[in-house]
């Protein structure tokens, strides 16, 4: 009995130490990684949106269920961003984040996460690949050139390069209706 | 329904744990000499890994993010998985012996089964519902049993051919197991 | 003593290509040499904190209770190096991912604990931890800088083949792992064999 009590005391008190060693060491980094998640998102935001100056990330607009980030330089609205899920991707989800001028003209394409193949549907996080879409806009028929579209597809991969574009042209209706442009 | 079907192939041939995710190569070569322990193995493993990623699932739901402590999650999980396993032990040393005898110092093991405790910390990186929480597992558990067991039988055929001097013992092995993941990929593409 | 424990963990024992534990991460990690050494890195910062304190607590701690107790200690070095990592190299954190908490139960970590921390002192203890936890790096590194070099062409990002050079891809996907590890331990068998008969 005496043997018993003391092994749960033995594991009691490490598992207590285990939990306050824990908590400080959130309490020191907690901050620091709020801050690094919250960089990336503006990063990525930067990349893809036109000039602004204000915090696209606290500036948003909601439809159906998707965050659309807007954009404004000096109180003045600059354009929209949006992070599109597309599930049709070669090894699974790829995310999209689309960001478009005042007009409704894509101004960047980038890509937040995918899991296509190395060397093969990766290119999608190609610049030329990505650049091909700019200028672009919701009327303009957004496809490989397999489909009839403007986007060069690479060799060896269609999948991942139609997913993209599918991606896009969801992120345009979105955009679209959050900003009320006239069709 | 299709959705589950997808999600459950998926996670058993598409992004096979062991084959193409890394997890659980410990037991895939510790284990995998002989094909009746193969099967044994997976068994168990099936077994834990469904319940220790719904009992983490519910815990981590409902005790965990109510309090903010998502940063205990790693250690949690792990000692919900290690009194899983301690217990399962015990259940199958009384109901089992033959097993028991078999599986030996693996049932223990499975503690340290870095897939066990990997797809409960998937099912809380991907925001699964509870069901498709339990098919994710579940057809991960299917994944595991399938690469463990085929490549338990390959094994058993190297045993009995002639390979060259300097391959002979792990090379060999890893080579198969590059072959069988090399298979395994043919399945990517399948599920959309 | 002190030298042994160094020669033993870098590679005499070496984890991987002796014992063959930990083979996990060294599978999934090893796409770039950059990769493999931050995960190493990763995992020697654990094993030498656990070891240390392990090596200091062990005598207290009931023999039917000691490896939840080490576990929890291990889970616990493993969640703050996350932390710390995802604080200060959040890049890299991502890319590893779902490997950094999973060092809890990669089986170095606990077998140090066990086969050499409970039983030496603090300062032999650390030693180890840290031979052990390089010579696992290295082994990382070996095997991420062949697959990157082979597999992109690249090293630590920086191309080093010709341009002509078409990568081949195989060795940055999954079975690529499998395959190179096996050659490397072939190679590994060649060697040994090679220094046997010379004595």
């Amino acid at each position: 009995m005496k043997s018993y009590f003391k092994s749960v005391l033995t594991i009691t008190i490490i598992t207590i130490t285990a939990g306050v060693m824990l908590a400080l060491s959130h309490n020191a980094t907690k901050d620091k990684i709020a801050y690094q998640e919250r960089q990336e998102v503006l990063n990525a935001l930067k990349s893809v949106l036109p000039l602004h100056n204000n915090e696209p990330d606290k500036d948003i607009i909601l439809k159906d269920g998707l965050k659309v980030f807007v954009a404004k330089k000096d109180g003045e609205v600059t354009g929209y961003a949006v992070n599109v899920i597309e599930t049709s991707g070669y090894g699974g989800a790829i995310s999209v984040l689309t960001g478009v001028d005042r007009k409704g003209l894509i101004t960047g394409v980038a890509i937040i996460y995918h899991s296509e193949t190395p060397g093969l549907g990766d290119k999608i996080e190609d610049k030329e690949f990505l650049q091909s879409f700019e200028g672009l806009k919701i009327n303009d028929r957004i496809a490989v050139k397999k489909d009839g579209g403007s986007i060069e597809q690479f060799s060896g991969a269609t999948i991942s390069p139609r997913a993209v574009a599918k991606a896009v042209n969801n992120s345009l209706k979105v955009i679209n209706e959050a900003a009320g442009f006239s069709k | 329904m299709e959705h589950f079907l997808l999600l459950f192939l998926g996670a058993a041939l598409v992004n096979n744990i062991v084959l193409s995710r890394f997890l659980g190569i410990c037991p895939f070569m510790g284990v995998s000499k002989s094909s009746e322990t193969a099967v044994g193995m997976s068994l168990s493993v099936a077994f834990v890994m469904t319940i220790s990623s719904t009992v983490s699932f519910i815990i981590d739901k409902y005790v965990l993010i109510p309090l903010g402590l998502e940063n205990l999650r790693t250690i949690v999980f792990i000692l919900i998985i290690a009194a899983l396993v301690q217990f399962v032990e015990m259940v199958i040393e009384k109901t089992l012996p033959q097993l028991y005898a078999g599986l030996g110092i693996y049932l223990p093991l499975i503690t340290t089964n870095c897939a066990v405790l990997g797809v409960a910390l998937l099912n809380v990186q991907y925001e699964y519902t509870f069901l498709e929480m339990i098919v994710f597992s579940f057809g991960t558990a299917a994944g595991f049993g399938l690469a463990l067991v085929l490549f338990s039988l390959l094994r058993e055929r190297i045993e009995h051919s002639t390979v060259p001097k300097y391959f002979k013992g792990m090379p060999i092995v890893f080579i198969t197991a590059g072959i069988l993941s090399l298979a395994f990929m043919g399945f990517s593409g399948m599920v959309k | 003593m002190i030298k042994n424990i160094i020669m033993n963990g870098l590679y005499n024992n070496n984890a991987i290509f002796k014992q063959m534990l930990g083979l996990c991460p060294t599978l999934a990690v090893t796409t770039s040499a950059l990769n493999a050494v931050g995960m190493g890195l990763a995992t020697t910062a654990v094993l030498t904190g656990s070891n240390f304190v392990i090596s200091i607590v062990a005598k207290y701690i009931p023999k039917n209770v000691r490896i939840p107790s080490y576990i929890v200690i291990i889970a616990c070095f493993v969640t703050i190096i996350d932390q710390l990592m995802k604080a200060n190299m959040y890049s890299l954190h991502k890319v590893l991912g779902i490997f950094i908490p999973l060092i809890v139960v990669n089986c170095i970590v606990l077998g140090r604990a066990e086969a050499f921390a409970s039983k030496n002192k603090p300062l032999y203890s650390i030693i180890d931890g840290i031979s052990v936890g390089l010579g696992f790096t290295l082994a990382l590194f070996i095997l991420g800088s062949i697959r990157e070099i082979i597999g992109a062409g690249t090293f630590f990002n920086m191309p080093v083949m010709l341009s002509s050079y078409n990568p081949l891809l195989i060795a940055i996907l999954p079975p690529g792992a499998f395959l190179f590890l096996g050659f490397i331990f072939a190679g590994k068998q060649f060697l040994d064999d090679k220094i046997q008969g010379e004595k």
